[in-house]
């Protein structure tokens, strides 16, 4: 790439061995800021892990991390907070007897002081959350229903309305899309645009290959681990994109090397 | 995002105001032992003459500060989805060491802080155990509890060690403050707080969270760990505490003290709406829970039945209750 600013994120010979399987293998990802990365793969090639070293919920077995030129090393998903870094896991990460304002401020709670003691902000916590959902656009009937009672979409709009909510630098959403209905999806692809242009980086999971042609600049296709492909959203279209995923596949089990090449288009 | 107005316009909401219903069945635990719990009331005073009197009642709220004030911190270690079966043993051993160390001439106030100190090591211990080496609480506690039954056992011999009943040691058991057993006043400040730590504060938050989703806590940037390892101090320093009433209450130390205290602290608990999956948890519930245990214990004495019967009956009733729990009030939560 040409560019050159400072990136947002970049991460270098990324690997993390599950046992005997290697989850990430030399792995990298650059992320400019304002920039909406779209990492696709087959299922198991490595995304959500790759993003989940990012998040800090995994830490790697090698690899580095910048973020804006800095070297970091995340110990725990506090420490990638803290460098505003959000993530939207694939499994929503929401605590089910926890009521939806209990879980937007899950881990950084308003307090007030009673006699010097802090508590739960709770009058506070509920109206901002009520203030966050709307701004989203999300419609949940009441902050105080547990998260166990609400629709697969609902709670997915949560998990979604949680990351986007606290001022973040990168925005992570691992398949953020996949229970939601048609309105919701247009709603979460215009908020992806939006905050893009404030600045914000995005990093999109998902199997929706048409939504990345409606937000991404750019799409990284992972294999097995490694990066395979990385094409500029105006170089490609959704076949060659198929084709760098699925057809990688075939094209690696008789080369036994997964060298870029390019497929049809 | 516009829709053909006529169709989706004018639609009643599908939410309406929460009832007085709604939130009865929400909190059906609570609801259904407090139910209970004015049953088994009404029941004995009906059977019985003694038990509706102000000394039996008084005497049952001084009986039942031990088991008051370990279900509370036990209400904290069950919402984490964990378990602490060594409160019992902890009881015993504080008791025969706060009577040792009077009789050696240790100043009151030092014996206590000492017996305190005591049961958070042994829950830093377990605690450690637990949530840095991911060891399961019911085989951790499991070992806690023989391990440190036996020390009680070894420091006494087996015997009770006494206490001097002029040393102000035993006021904590015996003495009486406005109208109110002492022991029942320590249960009740110490209830209102774990009232309020529970429902009120980030800790009391993160505990429900651990129990509801570990990973999602943890990935929301808090650290599980260091809650798991505090659940167990609290119920470490719960059993040192009612370690200490009881060897006041009694004026002597017996390392025999408190077999089989933590059923009926894990039987009050449950009784009282917690889940034993974790999660779920109410110290409310975990308040009535731990009443109906004392008055059951107390009714079916002054019932005239063999003592021996008292274990067969709170056995059933806590089955039974619970049964019912599960059947009537299964609402708010999804049925699963
Ligand atoms: N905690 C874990 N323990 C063991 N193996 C793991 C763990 N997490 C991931 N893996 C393995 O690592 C590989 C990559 O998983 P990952 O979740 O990153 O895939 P993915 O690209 O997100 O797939 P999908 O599209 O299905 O979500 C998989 O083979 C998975 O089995
Ligand atoms: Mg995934």
């Amino acid at each position: 790439m040409t560019d050159t600013s400072v990136s947002r994120v970049r991460m270098t010979g990324i690997s993390k061995r599950y046992g005997a399987l290697q989850s990430l293998d030399n792995a990298s990802l650059d992320l400019k800021p304002g920039e909406v990365l779209g990492l696709v793969g087959d299922n198991g090639a490595g995304k959500s892990t790759i993003s989940k070293v990012l998040s800090g919920a995994v830490i790697p077995d090698t690899g580095t991390i910048e973020i804006d030129g800095r070297t970091v090393s995340f110990t725990s998903p506090a420490d990638a907070r803290a460098a505003r870094i959000e993530m939207v896991y694939q499994d929503l990460a929401l605590c089910d007897t926890i009521d939806v304002a209990g879980n937007l401020f899950l881990g950084r709670e308003p307090k007030r002081r009673l006699a010097g003691v802090p508590m739960l902000d709770k009058t506070l916590m509920h109206a901002r959350a009520r203030d966050m959902l709307s701004n989203l656009g999300i419609v949940i009937p009441d902050t105080r229903m547990k998260v166990e009672n609400l629709s697969g979409g609902q709670r997915q709009s949560i998990a979604i309305g949680r990351a986007a909510s606290f001022n973040p630098s990168v925005l992570i959403m691992d398949e953020p899309t996949a229970a939601l209905a048609v309105a919701e999806v247009e709603a979460v692809l215009e908020l992806i645009r939006t905050v893009s242009k404030r600045g914000v980086s995005v990093i999109l999971i998902t199997h929706r290959l048409q939504d990345l042609f409606l937000v991404c600049d750019r799409i990284q296709v992972m294999y097995e681990g490694r990066n395979v492909a990385e094409r500029r959203i105006e170089d490609t279209n959704i076949e060659e994109v198929v084709n760098l995923i699925v057809g990688r596949k075939f094209a690696a089990r008789s080369a036994g090397h997964p060298a870029e090449r390019s497929v049809s288009a | 995002m516009s829709a053909e107005p006529n169709a989706y316009a004018g639609h009643q909401p599908r939410m309406r105001e929460a009832t007085l219903l709604d939130r009865t069945i929400a909190h059906g635990g609570v609801m259904s032992i407090a139910l209970f719990f004015i049953v088994c009331c009404l029941f004995f005073s009906v059977t019985t003459n003694a038990f509706l009197t102000a000394p039996n009642l008084l005497n049952i709220v001084r009986q039942s500060a031990p088991l008051l004030i370990v279900a509370a911190a036990m209400t904290f270690v069950i919402t984490t989805g964990g378990i602490d079966l060594s409160v019992g043993s902890v009881l015993a051993l504080t008791a025969t060491l706060s009577a040792a160390s009077l009789q050696a001439g240790i100043p009151w106030p030092v014996a206590i802080l000492m017996m305190l100190a005591l049961g958070a090591l042994v829950g830093v211990i377990q605690g450690y155990f637990i949530a840095y080496e991911r060891i399961p609480a019911f085989i951790v506690t499991l070992a806690g509890l023989s391990v440190i039954r036996g020390f009680a056992l070894l420091i006494t011999g087996g015997y009770s060690i006494p206490i001097e009943p002029t040393s102000p040691f035993v006021a904590i058991g015996r003495a009486w403050v406005f109208g109110i057993p002492a022991p029942a006043l320590i249960a009740t400040v110490v209830l209102v707080i774990a009232y309020i730590v529970f429902n009120e504060t980030h800790f009391g938050r993160y505990v429900t969270g651990v129990g509801a989703n570990a990973e999602a806590t943890r990935r929301a940037g808090v650290d599980t760990r260091r809650i798991i390892l505090w659940v167990y101090v609290l119920s470490g320093m719960a059993a040192a505490a009612a370690g200490i009433i009881l060897a006041a209450r009694l004026g002597s130390g017996s390392s025999n003290a408190g077999q089989g205290f933590e059923l009926d602290v894990i039987a009050a608990v449950v009784l009282g709406g917690t889940s034993l999956f974790g999660g779920r948890g109410s110290l409310a519930g975990t308040i009535l829970g731990a009443l109906t245990v004392a008055v059951l214990a107390n009714g079916l004495i002054l019932s005239h039945l063999s003592p021996f019967f008292t274990p067969i009956v709170t056995g059933f009733i806590i089955l039974v209750a619970i049964w019912l729990n599960f059947r009537l009030f299964r609402g708010g939560a999804r049925g699963r």
